[in-house]
């Protein structure tokens, strides 16, 4: 029983730091800023914003 | 005019975009198309014990002779295969090909994330084999033995370190949404899965312990697991099928965060009314309320970023698809924090209105936006088309449908079920013989959802098998109108 509440405690504790380290980094490093860019960012010079990317709609629209 | 002179700057950059696009599919093509292929295989295999499960509940003596066949070992035989064969296998495939083309990365060691494919699939081969001969662990969603497990570890070893090297190799800047999701779920998985099968299976935790444990696991399975690889396939499809950046990043970054930090508490609103703490119970029920901050920053999102585009969902299989899936994720989710309310929950535990929250979930949700998902990657993968509309289409509709009716059946019975359950005049056997019609319509439901995967099947296979490189022809819902370009490679 002892072994098992030290794993499940250790186990939180990592995740609890992995997940706090995490929301930090982020802050840190400017995740939360120039949001609009960020929603940009997934498209491409030959899939830019406005251009659908499933032929089946191209090709209907 | 050489090709080099025709390129303005522009062009060059345009360019410059396909071919990288084009090598990050390629090189993803194999180790992908594993994960993908094979995760067929399972849905297939599980949507037949499914089915067998589904008409031992009104017929007992189907199949029952066969010690193998018998209701104890198919039905635990189908959650599992479902949940690692079907959802995780193709989960891993989907999350690894957005998170390469996101960090605009090609996958670098291809051979070592197809050895992992080879060996997911042996665990889950394994796995099945050892519920079915009788060796079921007997812990819900953990009954695969302990002889599946290094198969799975070894295999999400390779994978997470895969995702970590992609991180790393993306260009500087922001971390897209999707990113976050897909990354924290191959973090998040392999820790649920092997802490609690450390302390359910291999050093069992004493009993009083083990319901938690064991709900703590279950449930995140899906909103760990399930519910960041699909919204973060959500996330990216939708915006560039359409073309329309997401409604509100913000939105989603609080959906994300809230996610994080308090999903983790949900499981144990499934041990309300048993012995255990009453704290446990009380901080579980207020997480899976404070779960609508998540549900409604993404229903939001997602509404809003398709307001105006609904009708593209008449032609693009994927987004049709995905967006059946995203609407599913907040019906499960509002329906999910209801059932942790007390007095709603005193009614529908222990009935089949669970088991058709459970299917809003994994299948309404996390099944369809990743069939929509498939639709979308294999034409990259393979640089060729889906052979056939009208297997899409029948695949579609039998899925919806049989779905549709599936959830809607045993919502309905399991109300019933539960109201005459809380009646402590009525005889059991009277209740069981109340819900035998909703059992059938079940299977009937469950049998055209099965039509869906076989019909999905052939069309995998048929793409597969088909030599010819894509003409530019797409694969529609409805009759091509005639205009330019190929567009995707």
């Amino acid at each position: 029983m002892l072994i098992a509440v030290t794993v499940v405690l250790i186990i939180m504790l990592l995740g609890s730091i992995g997940t706090v380290f995490a929301f930090s980094w982020a802050a840190t490093h400017q995740q939360f800023e120039n949001l609009e860019s960020a929603a940009e960012s997934i498209f491409d010079a030959d899939e830019p914003i406005g251009t659908p990317t499933d032929p089946s709609i191209t090709r209907n629209s | 005019m050489s090709s080099e002179n025709a390129l303005k700057p522009d062009a060059a950059a345009i360019e410059e975009s396909r071919l990288q696009r084009l090598e990050i599919d390629r090189a993803a093509r194999w180790p992908v198309g594993i994960f993908l292929g094979s995760s067929l295989f399972w849905l297939l295999l599980g949507s037949a014990l499914a089915i067998a499960a589904s008409i031992k509940l009104h017929d007992p003596e189907f199949l029952a002779e066969n010690a193998w066949l018998t209701f104890g070992r198919v039905r635990p035989a189908h959650l599992n295969i479902v949940v690692y064969g079907w959802l995780s296998t193709a989960g891993i495939g989907i999350g690894l090909w957005i998170l390469s083309r996101l960090c605009r990365a090609p996958i670098r060691d291809h051979r070592s994330l197809t050895l992992a494919a080879v060996l997911w699939n042996m665990g889950n081969a394994v796995g099945t084999w050892g519920i079915l001969r009788g060796d079921s662990t007997a812990v819900e969603w953990l009954e695969y033995p302990t002889y599946a497990a290094p198969f799975l570890l070894v295999c999400f070893a390779f994978v997470t370190l895969e995702a970590v090297g992609l991180i790393r190799r993306r260009p500087p800047g922001h971390i897209y949404i999707s990113q976050w999701y897909i990354m924290a779920a191959f973090f998040w998985f392999p820790a649920l899965y092997f802490t609690a099968h450390g302390l359910l299976i291999l050093a069992p935790v004493q009993a009083p312990a083990q319901p938690p444990i064991n709900w703590w696991f279950a449930h995140n399975v899906l909103g760990l697991w399930f519910t960041p690889i699909g919204l973060g396939a959500v996330y990216y499809l939708i915006p560039k099928i359409i073309g329309r950046p997401i409604h509100s990043y913000y939105l989603s970054i609080i959906g994300f965060w809230s996610l994080a930090f308090f999903y983790a508490w949900n499981g144990m609103h499934h041990l309300i009314g048993g012995p255990f703490p009453a704290w446990l119970i009380t901080a579980s029920v207020v997480a899976s309320i404070m779960m609508f901050i998540p549900v409604i920053t993404v229903a939001i999102n997602h509404h809003f970023t398709m307001v105006g585009h609904f009708k593209k969902t008449i032609y693009s299989p994927t987004l049709r698809f995905v967006v059946f899936g995203a609407m599913c994720y907040t019906l499960a989710s509002f329906q999910g924090s209801s059932m942790a309310i007390r007095s709603l929950n005193g009614i529908t535990h222990f009935t089949h209105y669970t088991i058709a929250h459970a299917h809003l979930g994994v299948y309404g949700f996390a099944t369809m936006v990743f069939f929509g998902s498939i639709y979308y990657i294999m034409p990259r993968l393979l640089e060729r088309e889906w052979p056939s509309r009208f297997l899409i289409r029948i695949h579609f509709w039998s899925c919806a449908l049989g779905f549709i009716g599936y959830w809607s059946f045993l919502s309905w019975g399991g109300v019933l079920q539960g109201i005459e359950l809380n009646q402590k005049d009525t005889p059991f056997l009277e209740i069981v013989a109340l819900t035998m019609p909703y059992l059938k319509l079940r299977t009937i439901s469950g049998s055209l959802m099965t039509l869906g995967h076989v019909a999905f099947a052939i069309s995998f296979c048929w793409m597969i098998i088909r030599h010819r490189a894509s003409d530019g022809e797409p694969t529609l819902f409805t009759k091509r109108v005639p205009d330019p370009a190929p567009i995707h490679e």
